[in-house]
């Protein structure tokens, strides 16, 4: 009988302590509240139940409401793509996928090396460049400097759909842009019922840390409830700036701020899909800055995964994730941890492909660079096959003590599909090495990155399709002028 | 330096509020002058909190119990301080600038700033122009502080600036900036008087500018 390995799993809080923060999630979202800055908003939980203060925007919430709420949260949902074979669908136990981190807006350049503003002829080449990298399963958006402030996140947006057929990950600068942003997806996906069934783009939105739920949150939380795209509730505390010190203080308030996060959502929408977006941060104590790669990070984040296991909903971690400056050693192995941490633990999505220097920063070589540690995680948790016929006692018996088993039947069939293969990493011999110039991975990972700008051509709109995109974007852009 | 002085700042260093407080009392009781207590002991005790924190030894949020300790010392000294403002070292106006919810960077700044003695007004965040210019009137600050966390929002840093120059007081206040899109080449463009890159550069380029 064939049957496949466990799945490995990362964990550090035991049952009794899963309860332990539930429990505390549910006491202070009954005793401290949340705020929530919207009208609406809290008029709407006053009406469910919860007690508002309406002066001081403070929301507690009883119990009841957060059962109510988990009862209809799914457990699973599809990140579709305008390209069904690139879908991604998120369910309990199953592949992770991954992105690259978003919204970055400066580039250390390919050819030169120089720190710089990214602009829109950048843009569109990242995102040709991500359309191609199978360890890069959809795509956050980048920005260009030079684009537009008013409508860059509806700009960025058109230049996606021009250039990969993944899933688009959105980020939006005000309400207004985010409700165009959902209806250019609705003529893309051909009509808000479509768009619903497949949600080709989904969308990040994140509270303020500690317990504040802004008026943009809300306005997300139930336009993606209407529209049914699949959002991550972002909860990131700074250990030790917005959030406690210790890693249970931390992982107490951002699994705190999560479930107001799902009663705000599935009271108004039951059956939204929501992504538990588990990504804490730390402060470092030297500079106040917010760190990345910290190892604490992976920690915390691991609990988190436990808790919307927990739960039952999907959850995204931060993966390929670094403080560095460049693409140096430290660079890699901060990655390397971080992405296998989350992997380990069970993330649906790894994120953060291609992002330095504070979230600040896209590198092509670098999102060559963590499409292949990306896939070094799939592959560490996809495990293997185990069964008579791999197991191989039969063959060990055949080649006996001292034989090899390299020309052997066995070795021929299953050659292909047992072992990852790279062609980003040198296992070659010095000789070899030395005729082909000595490259370093990150020659290796500029190299590819230059061969896919060339080669790669994205999968295009049809063109009615692109030049009603066109008409939407120059129309979106004026009324937002308004 | 005298004993009490001595036990001042190492209580100081250990962030131990009360101690700090009741040997100021202590010191004045002893018959030393406000004056040298704040200069010897309080300001003294800061300096060693911040050249430890600047190698590293100290961390900001034990730097700012050291600020606590000190304050503690300070407000029991100010009614004796002889001329007003002898217990602050200048006053500044700080905010995160208009469309930017960003606020933990500008809040630690404003803390450590705190810390070595500067009176702070924060404005908070989405700071408007007008809103900076209004508080340079009002207020009359030293300097101005702004922080910015996104690139789209960095140009309000300049028309703030040009808001001063507008409202004619542009060279009553020095300008700061700061965030981590900001740099000190931003800062030169639009006529800022510096940048710092984190918050202990902060407080060392705000004393050298108000020095
Ligand atoms: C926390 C955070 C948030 C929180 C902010 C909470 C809060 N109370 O501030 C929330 C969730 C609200 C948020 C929202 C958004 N954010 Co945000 N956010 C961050 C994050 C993760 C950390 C920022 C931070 O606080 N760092 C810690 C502090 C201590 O560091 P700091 O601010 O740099 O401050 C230090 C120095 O810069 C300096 N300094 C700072 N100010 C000053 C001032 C002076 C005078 C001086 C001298 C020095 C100085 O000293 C400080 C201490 O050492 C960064 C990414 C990152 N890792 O940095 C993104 C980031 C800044 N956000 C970003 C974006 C895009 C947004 C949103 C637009 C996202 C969205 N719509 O989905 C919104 C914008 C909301 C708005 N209108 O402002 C981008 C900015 C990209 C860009 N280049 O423009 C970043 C880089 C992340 C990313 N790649 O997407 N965000």
């Amino acid at each position: 009988m064939t049957s496949k390995t466990l799945k490995p799993y990362l964990k550090y809080l035991s049952d009794v302590q899963i309860e332990e923060i539930h429990e505390g999630s549910l006491r202070l979202l009954e005793n401290t509240g949340v705020m929530v800055d919207h009208q609406e908003g809290l008029k709407f939980l006053e009406k469910h139940g919860a007690k508002v203060d309406h002066q001081t925007k403070r929301v507690r919430i009883p119990r009841q409401l957060v059962s109510q709420a988990l009862a209809t949260v799914p457990d699973r949902f599809t990140l579709a793509a305008r390209n069904p074979e690139k879908d991604c669908p998120l369910v309990p136990g199953g592949r992770p996928y991954s992105r690259n981190g978003g919204g970055a807006d400066f580039t250390i350049d390919l050819e030169t090396g120089e720190f710089r503003p990214l602009l829109q002829a950048d843009v569109k080449e990242y995102y040709r460049l991500m359309d191609a990298l199978d360890g890069i399963s959809f795509i956050a958006p980048v920005f260009g400097q030079d684009m537009p402030v008013l409508g860059r996140d509806i700009l960025m947006l058109r230049e996606a759909f021009g250039n990969t057929d993944k899933n688009i990950h959105l980020r939006a600068f005000t309400g207004e842009s985010l409700k165009l942003m959902f209806e250019m997806a609705a003529l893309v996906a051909g009509s808000k019922k479509e768009l619903k069934a497949r949600p080709i783009v989904s969308l990040l939105e994140a509270p303020i840390s500690p317990l504040k739920f802004l008026d943009v949150i809300v306005d997300a939380l139930w336009l993606c409830g209407e529209y049914g795209i699949p959002l991550d509730v972002c909860v990131m505390p700074i250990a030790g700036g917005t959030g406690p010190m210790t890693m249970a203080g931390n992982v107490q308030l951002f699994n705190t701020e999560f479930l107001a996060g799902v009663v705000i959502s599935q009271l108004a929408h039951p059956g939204a899909p929501l992504q538990y977006a588990a990504r804490p941060m730390a402060m470092d104590m030297r500079t106040g800055f917010s760190l990345a790669g910290s190892v604490e990070l992976g920690i915390m984040a691991t609990a988190g995964a436990q808790m919307a296991h927990f739960y039952h909903v999907p959850v995204s971690l931060h993966g390929p994730w670094s403080d560095s400056m460049t693409h140096d050693g430290q660079s890699v192995l901060e990655r390397m941890y971080m992405n296998l941490m989350a992997a380990l633990a069970g993330a649906n999505v790894l994120v953060g492909a291609g992002m330095m220097q504070q979230s600040l920063v896209i590198s092509h070589e670098q999102l060559v660079i963590d499409d292949e540690i990306n896939r070094i995680a799939f592959r560490v948790v996809e495990g293997f096959e185990v069964d008579e016929e791999r197991l191989a006692a039969e063959v060990i018996d055949r080649v006996g003590p001292g034989g090899n088993f390299v020309a052997d039947m066995h070795t021929y069939k299953f050659l292909r599909s047992e072992r990852y293969e790279t062609d980003l990493l040198y296992r070659n011999s010095r000789v070899a090495w030395e005729e082909g110039g000595a490259t370093t991975l990150l020659d290796r990972a500029k190299d590819k990155a230059r061969t896919i700008l060339k080669e790669h051509q994205p999968n295009p709109l049809p063109e009615d399709l692109s030049k009603e995109l066109d008409k939407f974007v120059s129309k979106a852009l004026k009324s937002l002028e308004k | 330096m005298s004993n009490i002085l001595e036990r001042m700042q190492k209580d100081l260093y250990a962030g131990k509020v009360a101690e700090v407080e009741a040997a100021t009392r202590q010191a004045l009781d002893q018959g030393l002058g406000a004056q040298e207590i704040l200069n010897k002991g309080l300001i003294g005790g800061m300096e060693v909190v911040g050249r430890d924190f600047k190698a590293g030894d100290l961390f900001i949020p034990e730097v700012l119990m050291c600020a606590k300790a000190m304050h503690s010392g300070l407000e029991v000294l100010r009614p004796l301080l002889a001329e007003a403002g002898a217990a602050s070292m200048g006053k500044i106006v700080i905010g995160t600038v208009a469309g930017d919810l960003h606020d933990i960077g500008k809040n630690l700044v404003s803390m450590m700033l705190q810390g070595a003695g500067f009176e702070i007004i924060d404005l908070g965040a989405d700071v408007k122009p007008e809103r900076f210019v209004q508080a340079v009137r009002d207020e009359s600050p030293d300097m101005i502080g702004m922080s910015a966390m996104l690139t789209t929002t960095m140009p309000s840093m300049k028309s703030t600036i040009t808001a001063l120059k507008e409202a004619g007081i542009r060279d009553k206040v020095k300008v700061i900036i700061g965030g981590a899109p900001v740099t000190s080449k931003f800062a030169q463009d639009i006529g800022a008087d510096s940048y710092a890159p984190d918050a202990g550069a902060a407080v060392d380029t705000v004393r050298t500018l108000l020095a």
